[in-house]
């Protein structure tokens, strides 16, 4: 039923393309929840000098196009250091997880201040120490605020792996992009034929359909546990 | 030994910046002007699709529901890809400016659809009543009661989609329309200065975000609605 063509793009975008692209995210996501909960947390700490440190750091990653950052690791850092010099996939998930962890840093600031100080005098009487009382009673109580944001994240993650393309890591834009190129090459190694529009087409399927649940799961668990 | 290490890399800067000021301005200035339609274009759209999804006009609201969800849940990146890259094959060719406006304005209109209609939906319904009962038609009580109150409560967060728009315009390098990274990036290629490029690139758009998120909490303040200023 299908063109020829199609069974070997689609078996290359899909097993070397979106298992690059989830390989992206599920790096850059436990990265980013990591360093935004650890950064978040101590952002209600008052003490001017760490809190505004790390109000520098959100600000600056946040501010940042996702694709500058990353330009950033991936041809500046080597120009200081040889030592900082990272591959693609390295550098894309370094990026992406500098401008995920500001935002799970603020929606666990939030998260965090929305609990009760009871909770904290509570656990304090209990005798548990700060990091005792933020691990074992605040945080547990802040995640399912903390959930709806988190799985919003985990889309704004997904569909910003495609950045990665830029500089050649292996995700699903590239993988389509080689297909699409290697098509349009003469008989032996393509048809010298182009099929751009279908499978530019296809990527944004692929990602339509991974997508579309988690934002429905999201606005769901926001009606539910807010 | 800080400080003068600090002294020769800002005077780095400045040599590089006016070393390459007219190239640098004119790629900044392509950013504004693209940021600046899409933003006028993005508000536009928000304003009458978040209007007609609040008020479930048939057909108008389900299509531009579909538009939404479609904008939402595909990366812009692989939107740019399929306008620039993908419609020539059937015969549609845009130039690299008009993928660059057009790619931005659809993006940010999806969100903005999605900022006002959950505005106008936030406007009690016995306000909209009570414009009612004064005798205004459905399109006056819009204009006089929903769009003043449900506009100021989706101001904020039209204003991050905004911030958003101008962020992305830093996307259309991969069509190498150049704007202000796809111009420092050429400027890096040729003249190996890679860590005064970038500096200057990244001061730039911390700059702009910036200067727009001081703005949003100046405007927050301006048009808060009565009861909520403090």
């Amino acid at each position: 039923m299908l063109p020829d063509w199609v069974e070997p793009v689609a078996r290359y975008m899909l097993v070397e393309g979106l298992v690059g692209t989830l390989k992206i995210a599920a790096i850059a996501l436990a990265g980013s929840v990591l360093v935004g909960i650890t950064l978040g947390t101590l952002l209600t700490i008052n003490f001017l000098p760490l809190r505004s440190l790390i109000r520098l750091y959100i600000e600056v990653w946040r501010g940042l196009p996702i694709l500058v950052t990353i330009f950033i690791i991936f041809f500046m850092l080597p120009a200081v250091s040889q030592q900082l010099e990272f591959d693609a996939v390295t550098a894309a998930a370094l990026g992406l997880i500098l401008w995920g962890s500001a935002q799970v840093a603020e929606a666990t600031r939030g998260a965090v201040q929305s609990i009760p100080r009871e909770q904290h005098e509570a656990a304090a009487a209990l005798g548990f120490g700060w990091i005792g009382r933020h691990s074992f009673v605040i945080m547990p109580q802040a995640l399912r605020r903390l959930l709806p944001p988190l799985v919003s994240l985990l889309v704004n993650i997904i569909q910003n792996t495609t950045i990665a393309q830029v500089i050649g890591a292996t995700e699903l834009l590239e993988a389509g992009e080689r297909q699409s190129e290697r098509l349009v090459a003469p008989a032996p190694i393509g048809l010298g034929e182009i099929h751009a529009f279908e499978i530019y087409a296809g990527v944004m399927a692929i990602f339509f359909l991974i997508s579309f649940p988690l934002t429905r799961l999201a606005a769901y668990l926001e009606h539910r546990l807010v | 030994m800080i400080v003068a290490l600090v002294a020769t890399f800002l005077s780095d800067l400045s040599s590089f910046v006016s070393e390459n000021f007219d190239e640098l301005a004119a790629g900044l200035r392509r950013t504004l002007v693209v940021s600046a339609i899409a933003i006028a274009g993005a508000f536009f759209i928000g304003l009458v699709l978040g209007a007609a999804r609040a008020a479930r006009l048939p057909v108008i609201s389900q299509l531009a529901a579909i538009y939404v969800e479609v904008i939402r849940n595909t990366p812009i990146l692989v939107q740019i890809f399929f306008l620039y890259f993908g419609l020539p094959q059937v015969g549609i060719r845009l130039d690299a400016f008009t993928v660059a406006w057009v790619s931005v304005t659809i993006w940010g209109g999806a969100f903005n659809t999605e900022n006002f209609r959950a505005g106008f939906e936030a406007v009690p319904n016995r306000y909209r009543e009570a414009g009612l009962a004064l005798g205004f038609g459905r399109l006056a009580t819009f204009v006089n009661v929903t769009l003043p109150i449900g506009g100021r409560i989706a101001l904020p967060s039209s204003i991050n989609t905004y911030i958003s728009v101008l962020k992305n315009t830093s996307l259309l390098y991969v069509i190498a329309y150049p704007e202000l990274t796809t111009t420092a990036l050429q400027i890096q290629a040729l003249t190996l200065e890679t860590v005064e490029t970038f500096t200057v690139l990244a001061v730039t758009y911390l700059v702009l975000v910036w200067t727009m998120s001081a703005l949003i909490r100046l405007l927050e303040a301006r048009l808060a609605l009565p009861e909520e200023r403090s």
